[in-house]
């Protein structure tokens, strides 16, 4: 069963095929999506929808990327309170060296969490499952 | 009478007029070349303006001493051989002239027969002289190239660009050029110094390694340090052991190269190989995405849906494909400059061709071409490959990048040395700061005016490479929203 706490998810990802197959999975676990493909989108729906959760792709090659729009999202009163995850297949073996695995780098990336792709929406569902767990 | 071979030369510095002209006249009928001088300073002067055998100095001269004559000639000349002549003689000056290097005192008043004796004996001396001179110059030519070879070899090491480091076996320093201490950022060491606290950690462990062995292989161990941070200087150590004629081990010659340069190649080529690796992990995602959707029995997808999905797949593994074959001509085009095939080529005729290939996609956006292409246009030479290359990467941009109804221009001229071909287009345009990246593999400029066009990111880059490889010249001019003109110089003659 889906808590309350994670019904809506805002999916932000410049990359539209990627963006309907992971709208699609979560929906067919019963969540609801909202989706965006800019990093100026996203902050535009974050703000309107109010999401539950944020997923937001790294690497949006625009001006707004998912770090800016992880970081207003984290500054913001309401985004302070739930997960933001980071998606990027940008892993150790491509040489982008950098997790959330520390409280540090938390709050260096200003996310609650890093999400590899492909995405396994299972992996997914869990890891934002144990973030409402533990913070509330 | 002394034979000679040649006149031997004598000067004679007098002030009283009578003597002078006298033993010149004296010199010169025994066969002497002669020169004279009336006073001190004109001695001075003639003494010490070419060799002379032998110098007849006066003591006293009213200008100035004859010891100061005779220093002065002895000075630039010390194989002349001086005589003072005095009526004044004493101990005192005989000995101090002599300090000075006087070869004899002629006692005034002298005899014709004194005064030739004495000069005769000076000729002798001066023989011996030189002929001292002469063995020992000999003996130090033999000597100097014995000399030079080891100066040599060490002027050599003291001046290659890599650092050179001898330790014994206790770590004490036997030889050292200043390469090393550059590199090492030492300031001061000595010859007999142990240096194993003022190496980096990482050679004094193999050094350590090496000596710590009974049997040791003549082997070299490498090391890579980084000196300054930020990859700013960085060594690479390779560390030999030195053995003694008797195999035991002597010690160890490190030596030190500055890897620097080569280690920013090798991070430019990782970094290279992370974005083809992100490249091509975007559209597998992709098409695995929507496979994994297609053959979920969990995820209700209608039959319209799923077809969708596999063209979507479609579309991305054709993306995938022509960025591994972009790829390739890259790497080809490395490797490739000396199998080209080059012959005369018509750049007009391969324009028709690709134009030909590219009529769908140019109707399809209702694209108008304006051709202003210049008449007995010479050939060049060149792989047609190559050039069917750059201009259908610069077409299909053009035609991509363009409006709907838009249009594109081709010019193709000469000057004196180059086949000029322009290519422009009523496209998006690009910002300043977006043109300076154009050409940089993998830069793709991406907005809401490029969503949804296609592309590796590697065309341009492709291009630029080509016209280079061919000494030709590229250039871009744009202006936002209105569109874009690539220019291309290429040399009409190799040679």
């Amino acid at each position: 069963m889906i808590s309350d706490k994670l019904k809506k998810i805002l999916l932000v990802d410049d990359d539209i095929d990627l963006l309907e197959q992971n709208k699609l999975l979560l929906e067919s676990k019963g969540f609801s999506v909202v989706t965006a493909e800019s990093g100026k989108e996203g902050w535009e729906i974050f703000q309107k929808e109010r999401p539950n959760a944020v997923i937001v792709d790294l690497i949006m090659e625009q001006m707004d990327s998912g770090f800016v729009l992880c970081h207003k999202i984290k500054k913001s009163s309401y985004g302070k309170s739930i997960p933001v995850f980071m998606l990027t297949s940008a892993t150790y073996e491509t040489g982008f060296k950098f997790s959330a695995a520390t409280k540090e780098e938390k709050e260096w990336i200003k996310c609650d969490g890093i999400i590899h792709k492909p995405v396994v929406v299972e992996e997914l569902i869990s890891k934002l499952e144990n973030y409402v767990e533990a913070t509330h | 009478m002394v034979v000679q071979n040649s006149k031997s030369n004598i000067l004679i510095v007098e002030d009283e007029k009578g003597l002078r002209l006298g033993t010149q006249r004296l010199l010169e009928e025994e066969g002497y070349a002669v020169s004279a001088a009336e006073n001190g300073n004109e001695g001075i002067k003639l003494g010490t303006s070419k060799e002379f055998d032998i110098a007849v100095i006066d003591l006293r001269m009213p200008d100035i001493d004859g010891l100061e004559v005779l220093k002065e000639i002895k000075n630039v000349y010390p194989n002349t051989v001086c005589f003072i002549a005095t009526a004044f003689a004493s101990y005192e000056t005989a000995i101090q002239a002599t300090r000075i290097g006087a070869y004899g005192y002629i006692p005034k008043p002298f005899t014709p027969e004194e005064f030739i004796y004495q000069i005769e004996q000076g000729i002798k001396q001066r023989e011996l002289i030189l002929s001292a001179e002469r063995l020992k110059k000999e003996r130090e030519e033999n000597l100097f190239e014995l000399a030079s070879e080891k100066s040599r070899l060490n002027a050599i090491i003291k001046s290659i660009n890599e650092g050179v480091l001898v330790l014994n076996k206790n770590g004490e320093l036997a030889y050292y050029n200043y390469a090393a201490l550059k590199y090492l950022n030492i300031r001061e060491i000595n010859i007999g110094e142990n240096v194993i606290d003022k190496l980096p950690s990482k050679i004094v462990a193999v050094v350590k390694t090496i000596f710590s062995n009974d049997t040791f292989l003549l082997k070299t161990y490498t090391v890579q340090i980084e000196i300054k941070p930020n990859n700013e200087l960085i060594l690479e150590a390779a560390c030999t052991p030195v053995p003694h004629p008797d195999g035991s081990l002597a010690g160890v010659v490190v030596t030190l190269g500055n890897i620097t340069e080569f280690k920013k190649i090798e991070v430019i080529k990782s970094q290279f190989v992370s974005m083809v690796a992100h490249e091509m992990k975007t559209p597998l995602a992709a098409v695995q995405g929507f496979l994994n959707i297609i053959v979920d029995d969990t995820i209700n997808v209608e039959k319209e849906k799923r077809k969708d999905y596999l063209k979507r797949s479609i579309v991305r593994l054709k993306s995938l494909t022509d960025l591994v074959n972009d790829l390739l001509d890259i790497s080809r085009m490395e490797l490739r400059t000396k199998h080209r095939e080059i012959e005369n080529i018509k750049v007009k005729d391969i324009l028709s061709n690709v134009l030909q290939m590219l009529e769908l996609e140019i109707k399809k956006k209702n694209i108008t071409v304006q051709k202003n292409i210049e008449e007995k246009l010479p050939a060049i030479q060149a792989d047609q490959n190559d050039i069917t290359r750059i201009i259908s990467n610069l077409l299909s941009n053009a035609i991509k990048y363009n409006k709907e109804n838009g249009s594109i221009g081709i010019k193709l001229g000469s000057s004196p040395n180059y086949l000029i071909l322009q290519i422009s287009d009523t496209g998006i345009g690009m910002k300043p700061e977006e043109r300076s990246k154009l050409f940089s593999e993998f830069y793709r400029i991406k907005n809401d005016r490029t969503r949804g066009i296609s592309g590796t990111g590697l065309g341009l880059s492709i291009v630029k490479r080509i016209v280079e490889s061919y000494h030709g010249k590229i250039e871009v001019d744009s202006q936002f929203e209105v569109g874009t003109t690539f220019t291309i110089n290429l040399p009409i003659n190799l040679n």
